[in-house]
């Protein structure tokens, strides 16, 4: 504890005072944060948050005080201490899944245990026989186990079938041998099994032999359930070498690890056999029966990366308009008067530029990760309408579009704001550089970015096949819908000089019919080769989720029940101002298709400025709504009250360990900390 | 001691070897690395960097292997091991200016003398009279005072007569006063400041009788010379842990009713005269921004370096990294293709390799104007001595044509070159996939260090209003028909004769119209922004991104026409042969040709280009372009002349064996591995053994 000196009567001066500017800024808009909040994230989840939280904010081991000066492995065993008290509080409060998930997401810190919770639980869930699931549930659930989920190498990640693991079925033992026949074979980036891990979902080639010579032949890739550590000494048997890769851009309390196997023997049982098996007699290959729709849990999975990038997101501008709104910096040049007060950076149209279409992004992601959530929620229950079935293919080959940009605009955006903070946006007090550097695998993760938006184009090119041989054909979506449409009318495009709510989400649709027409020209007529066109394939897949975004944010405004007509106005500011916005950095493609009006492009820019004022007055109070309780943000530029300076001097001077250490300066000294006779001792370390 | 079984020593990547792809890579290409190399850096400047990086690598104080695992702390300290090391083989092998910023460069960390060695000592030597040169500089350049430069404020960085700070006289004792009246008031960001300065200049609002005259630089002791703790009434401490740049302490700093000499007051442009207690403007108020327009050129010439470092990484590992076959290859081609060759992965590095040379000669041809720039006002002012670094970019005036010329480019060119670096890095870093991801990539760390690049010396958004408004006031010059007297006025005349005719510029096949049509979309720019203020009576305000855009845009512009004047540079014939010269022009044109599309609306809106000439600069120009310089991408990067040790970068390794030193430095340099963990839940034991430390202490 820092000694009373004189800094502690010290306050901000009064033209700096956050918390008196953010009581002005709640004071100018009559958003009902409580109702928007609760048409966001529903009163469960605000419930939920909120119980949880109180359980949580006693804990000192949560405390992030001190966390950013850590060493790798210090960090690492912080976060270790930290899932083992998170998993004490869940027993004690009897927490369910929802509640772990809430409870991870509050502590705000990617646990060594995280795979275990996530890919390596449903991995086994999904892949698991009956009774391998009967006999591994217990055990996972209790934590008895902790497991990972090991498919990437050291070569290979995207590329899943050049995976280099075998595990080759031995007749006589009635085993499989895990073997890594190469450096490029060893495992990496798995998390949770660096360190921490008992066991392991391992995917390797499945081998069997064939034939009389007993050639081994390749089953593709297949999982394995594998331990891998000792569960008394905690240490790995002779035939596995597994480790912790080293420190990452961010995640640094998780434990990815690499890891290589010689001649590793498992039982047979070992084989996850959900849908492919091998007889334990013959040693034959029992294929998959036809897996039930898979659909459906792919796209619940990118509906929750699509909610997560809006929640990052949401973090990330809360905590920049706050401080940009209580920021001050020269007076405005227009001032006639040469003692006015400074402006709040937030007033300049740079600054808004920057920062406000992300807050409309922000509900754009919002709306069409639960459009995507509800979609599959339906055509689980007996409430399917119709066209759902049809609709969720189509989402399984398109999401991976929507999966790219709203991890792209996330990423990129908390970086965007992080900027607009000037000198205090690289700070500490952001509380935005773990979230940063955590969130920035996510573009790679998953399916990286640019990659795997060759499947939603590829999904489009077939669609349009499909249209061109059949214009009469049933529509089975609003894709096809659109495909069709656009063929009837190609030759007259709409060019629209109007822009009302609706046809600006029309022409978001025309063109990507548009750019998906043009491509299967190029690949089926002029037979141009897939690497040639996958430049235009990633815009292609691009234009397609903006217009998911902006179609699915025009339905939800258009269904909208929220009672506060302030609130309503300004959901479709936001609306207009995201998809103008979005419009006018793609201006040429909607010129080119023939969307929209050339000379309507050009008034683009002063259309986003104009909302840009109309939404500024509400902007406080739309980023309270997201709800981000400050426990979670470990701010001091985006905490509620907006006491900013004081809390960046109390992080500096109060709980800043370097400062309890006085160095020595000078050169010709070998001494590095004062008084702690270390010269001697740091140069023998060296 | 080696942890790794013998079986895992024995293992191979999977061919084909990462050292066997950089060869044919270098087999295919033709170009001539060492003269290209020279070409860049010179062969001083290549024999100098040999030299250090021979000096330094031989030092234990500078071995990087613990860089990336270390905590704040013992990071602090190593570097302050490292500062203070290097200060002593400055003095042992006698380097000068040049060695001494090439061994920053090898060693790649910020240290903790850095602002000492940069702005302190600068500022009191542009700053201080002979008197306070003779009092202050001596045991500054001799380390006894170690400095910094105390400008930026909790409250005030941008705005510097913002700043709240004040230095009242004291008739009285002839004295000043240094007082923070607000917690706003502290200083902040300092670098050098939080735990190693026991002087700083700082920048307080001059008060006399009650009357404030702005901002003005003071010497102030602050740290005992013995004790080095803070003296009385001053309180100094770091400010915490960063996004990046945690080797320097960064420091806040406040004073309460702190009494300083009179001679504190640097005086060499203004001061108060102890005997009538008056103000003393310096005679010709004209401050010269020369320190600024020079720090800002550096930034510039730079950030090619800086974005080359990512993109060598990345164009190598990509090189080495193989994924999936080609959808179209053959039946009987067996075996995945290099990720280098898919299109997606070329548009990205690609355009950024052409950006490194662009930026690189942009950033040359700014210091050469510079310096051509300052002999003249050498010249022609004798008697002048207003040379100072202005307060902040608000304090700034013109005194020549040609410096704000050169002043305005210099902010416009250091917004748009350190974006392009900061944002091309991370390109770099993402281009990598997950390997990118990891801190063996080398880029992540490099990239943080650098973010505040595009913040300090004039925030890269507020820069370009100063752009902006040097523009219209040329336009508004060249609309009353003067004549023009650069080349900023000569562009928009011409803009100004041809609008009625329009333009027909050959982008395709002409390079000096591709120049051209960069300097139409800029003048064009510039007129409808200055027929909004002027005529439409916008606000300033309501005009910032608009602004903003046409300060990139001419940005662009200088870029572009740099690149090309320097390919018809004779010296540039005589020292390439006419292959390299050759790729150097399709480089050129993958700049520009690239950046024309990327902004394509304002191009067709001005009339430089119509919709069919982008159309096909995108569809087949660019195309062809990335298919012709892909055979050369590692030779080109090759020039760029990083040794390894400098990189520290697994993916970017010079001999591409990217897999086996990814898994050196996980499995036996990783303290991590040393560790055994308690898993399990219940039990409050978290490592059975912690060997971590094992590693740090070998070294
Ligand atoms: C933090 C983190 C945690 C992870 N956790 C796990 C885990 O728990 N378990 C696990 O098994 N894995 C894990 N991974 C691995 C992750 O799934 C892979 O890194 C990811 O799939 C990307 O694959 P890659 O690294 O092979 O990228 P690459 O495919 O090598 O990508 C390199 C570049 O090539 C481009 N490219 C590749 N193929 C093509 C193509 N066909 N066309 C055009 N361009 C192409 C990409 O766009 C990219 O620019 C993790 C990774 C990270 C970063
Ligand atoms: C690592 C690091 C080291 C530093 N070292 C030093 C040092 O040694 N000594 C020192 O004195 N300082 C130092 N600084 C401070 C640095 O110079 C300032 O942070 C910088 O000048 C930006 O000022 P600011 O932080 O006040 O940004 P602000 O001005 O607060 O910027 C916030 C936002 O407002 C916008 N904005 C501000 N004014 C306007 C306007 N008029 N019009 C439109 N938009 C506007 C900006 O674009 C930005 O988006 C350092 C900073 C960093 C990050």
């Amino acid at each position: 504890m820092a000694k009373k000196d004189f800094t502690d009567d010290l306050r901000p001066h009064p033209d700096a005072d956050g918390a008196k500017k953010l009581a002005s800024e709640r004071s100018r808009s009559s958003i009902d944060t409580d109702e928007l909040a609760n048409h966001v994230f529903g009163s469960a989840y605000l419930e939920r948050q909120q119980r949880v939280l109180t359980a949580l904010e006693p804990e000192k081991i949560f405390s992030k005080a001190n966390q950013a000066n850590l060493s790798r492995p210090d960090r690492y065993k912080l976060g270790l201490a930290r899932g083992k008290r998170m998993r004490q509080l869940m027993d004690k409060h009897g927490w369910d899944e929802a509640d772990i998930l809430m409870a991870e997401y509050l502590i705000d810190d990617l646990q060594p245990y995280h795979l275990h919770l996530s890919l390596f639980n449903s991995a086994m869930r999904e892949q698991c026989s009956d009774d391998q699931r009967a006999y591994w549930t217990p055990k996972i659930e209790s934590w008895e186990i902790i497991g990972a989920y090991a498919q990437t190498e050291l070569g290979h990640g995207s590329n899943v079938r050049g995976l280099e693991c075998q595990a080759t079925w031995d007749q006589k033992t009635k085993e499989f041998v895990i073997h890594s026949p190469t450096l490029t074979a060893s495992k990496w980036w798995n998390g949770t099994l660096g360190r921490t891990a008992t066991h392991a979902v391992v995917v390797a080639q499945l081998m069997l032999p064939h034939g009389p010579s007993g050639k081994l032949v390749s089953y593709g890739p297949r999982p394995f359930i594998v331990q891998v550590r000792d569960k008394k000494t905690h240490q790995p048997p002779e035939s596995i070498a597994v480790g912790d890769i080293g420190p990452k851009y961010g995640y640094a309390p998780m434990d990815n690890a690499y890891c290589l196997f010689d001649h590793h023997r498992v039982p047979h049982s070992a084989l996850l056999s959900r849908y492919a098996s091998v007889d334990p007699d013959t040693g034959a290959y029992t294929k998959p029966t036809n897996p039930a729709s898979v659909y459906g849990s792919l796209t619940r999975g990118r509906s929750v990366i699509v909610m997560n990038a809006r929640l990052v997101l949401a973090r990330a501008v809360t905590v920049a308009i706050r401080y940009l709104a209580i920021r001050r910096q020269f007076r405005d040049r227009d001032d006639a008067n040469p003692e006015g007060p400074e402006c709040a950076v937030l007033d300049y149209s740079t600054v808004q530029i920057r920062v406000l279409p992300l807050l409309a992004a922000t509900f754009a992601l919002h709306y069409s990760g639960e459009a995507m959530r509800e979609l599959y929620e339906r055509t689980r229950s007996t409430n399917a309408l119709d066209g759902d079935q049809a609709q969720l293919a189509e989402l399984h080959s398109t999401s991976a579009g929507l999966k790219s940009l709203a991890t792209d605009l996330a990423a990129n955006g908390i970086e965007t704001c992080r900027r607009a903070m000037g000198g205090h946006g690289f700070g500490g007090g952001t509380g935005l550089i773990q979230p940063n550097a955590d969130y920035l695998s996510k573009p790679t993760v998953e399916g990286d970015n640019w990659m795997i938006t060759q499947q939603a184009a590829r999904y489009l090119l077939n669609r349009v096949e499909d249209v061109k041989k059949s214009p009469a054909g049933e529509s089975r979506s609003r894709t096809d819908d659109n495909l069709r449409d656009y063929h009837a009318r190609a030759s007259t495009p709409p060019k629209s000089r109007q822009l009302s709510d609706e046809t600006i989400a029309a022409a978001f649709e025309w063109r990507v019919s548009f750019f998906a027409f043009e491509a299967h020209r190029a690949r089926y007529i002029q037979k141009k080769s897939w690497n040639s066109m996958l430049i235009d394939l990633y815009k292609l897949s691009r234009a397609y989720a903006q217009s998911m975004l902006v179609g699915n944010f025009y339905l939800a405004m258009r269904r909208s029940t929220l009672s506060c007509s302030t609130t309503t106005e300004v959901l479709g500011d936001l609306y207009r101002l995201f998809a103008l916005n979005t419009m006018d950095a793609e201006a040429r493609e909607f010129q080119k298709s023939g969307a929209v009006a050339a000379e309507v492009l050009d008034t683009l820019p002063e259309q986003v400025l104009h909302l840009m004022q109309k939404v500024r007055p509400h902007v406080v109070k739309l980023v309270d709504s997201f709800a981000l309780p400050d426990f979670m943000l470990d701010s001091a530029l985006g905490r509620y009250d907006g006491r900013v300076y004081e809390d960046l001097f109390n992080r500096a001077h109060r709980l800043n360990p370097l400062n309890r250490l006085t160095f020595n300066p000078d050169y010709r000294s070998d001494e590095i900390v004062m008084g702690a006779k270390d010269g001697a001792d740091m140069l023998a370390k060296l | 001691m080696s942890q790794t079984p013998q079986w895992v020593r024995d293992l191979k990547p999977s061919g084909p070897q990462g050292s066997e792809l950089l060869k044919e890579e270098r087999n295919a290409s033709n170009v001539n690395v060492d003269q290209l190399a020279t070409f860049l850096h010179t062969k001083d400047g290549r024999e100098r960097k040999k030299r250090i990086l021979k000096v330094l690598e031989s030092e234990k104080a500078f071995d990087k292997s613990q860089n990336y695992f270390a905590g704040r702390i013992d990071r602090f300290e190593t570097a302050l091991k490292r500062a203070k090391r290097l200060r002593q083989l400055y003095v042992e092998q006698n380097w000068g200016t040049e060695e001494r910023q090439v061994a920053n460069e090898l060693i790649s960390e910020p240290l903790p003398y850095g602002l000492h060695e940069s702005m302190f000592l600068i500022t009191i030597r542009d700053q201080g009279s002979a008197e306070q040169h003779q009092k202050f500089l001596k045991p500054a350049e001799n380390y006894e005072y170690i400095g910094c430069y105390a400008q930026t404020e909790l409250g005030h960085g941008s705005n510097v007569r913002g700043l709240e700070t004040t230095a009242t006289w004291n008739p009285d004792d002839k004295t000043f006063t240094l007082h923070s009246p607000s917690l706003t008031a502290s200083k902040w960001w300092i670098g050098s400041l939080g735990r190693m300065a026991n002087h700083a200049v700082v920048m307080a609002q001059l008060v006399i009788a009650g009357k404030r005259y702005g901002p003005h630089p003071f010497v102030v002791h602050i740290r005992d010379m013995k004790t080095h703790q803070p003296l009385e009434g001053v309180h100094i401490g770091d400010i915490g842990p960063k996004f990046g740049y945690n080797t320097m302490d960064n420091g806040f700093l406040l004073f309460n009713n702190v009494k300083i000499p009179h001679i504190g007051m640097l005086s060499r442009f203004s001061s108060v005269d102890p005997k009538t207690n008056q103000y003393i403007r310096p005679s010709s108020p004209s401050l010269v921004y020369g320190t600024l327009t020079w720090v800002r050129s550096t930034i510039v010439m730079q950030a090619g370096g800086v974005l080359a470092r990512g993109v060598t990484i990345a164009t190598r590992y990509c090189a080495v990294r193989r994924q999936f076959q080609d959808r179209d290859a053959p039946e009987w081609e067996k075996g995945e293709n290099q990720v280098l060759n898919y299109t997606m992965v070329q548009i990205r590095l690609l355009p950024l390799l052409a950006a490194t040379f662009a930026l690189h000669f942009t950033g040359k041809g700014m210091m050469q104007l510079y310096e051509a720039n300052n002999r003249k006002i050498r010249q022609s002012k004798e008697a002048s001595k207003d040379h100072a670094r202005g307060a902040g970019p608000e304090e700034t005036e013109s005194s020549s044509d040609l410096l704000s010329d050169l002043h305005a480019i210099s902010c416009g060119l250091k917004s748009l070159a350190s974006s392009t670096a900061a944002e091309g890095l991370e390109v770099c870093r993402r281009a990598c996939g997950g390997h990118g991801y990891s801190s063996f990539s080398g880029i992540g760390s490099y990239y943080a260090d650098y973010l505040p690049t595009a913040t300090w010396e004039g925030d890269n958004y507020m820069l370009t209003q100063q752009v902006a408004r040097y523009l219209l006031k040329s336009a508004r010059s060249v609309l009353k028909g003067n004549e023009p007297t650069n080349d900023t006025t000569a562009i928009l005349s011409y803009f100004l004769s041809r609008q009625d005719q329009g333009a027909a510029f050959d982008i395709l096949g002409d390079d000096a119209d591709v120049v051209s049509a960069f300097a139409w979309r800029s003048a064009f720019l510039t007129f409808e922004a200055l027929k909004h203020r002027d005529e439409q009576k916008r606000s300033w305000n309501s005009l910032l991104v608009d602004f903003y855009q046409l300060s990139k845009a001419h940005s662009q512009y200088m870029v572009v026409k740099s690149f090309y004047e320097t390919l018809q540079a004779s010296s540039t014939s005589s020292e390439l042969d006419p292959d390299t010269q050759g790729l150097m022009h399709k480089l050129f044109r993958l700049y520009a040709l690239h950046t024309l599309e990327s902004e394509a609306s304002e191009f067709y809106t001005s009339a430089a280009v119509t919709v069919r000439q982008i159309q096909l600069a995108r569809s087949s120009a660019v195309m062809k372009l990335l298919e012709e310089i892909r055979p050369h991408a590692v030779r080109l990067v090759d020039s760029w002349d990083f040794p390894d040790w400098q990189l520290d970068s697994s993916l970017g390794r010079q001999d591409g064996k990217v897999y086996e030193d990814m898994f050196y430095r996980a499995s036996e340099l990783n303290p991590l591995n040393r560790v055994t963990v308690d898993p399990y839940p219940n039990s409050e034991t978290l490592f059975r053994k912690d060997g971590s430390g094992e590693l740090k202490s070998k070294l």
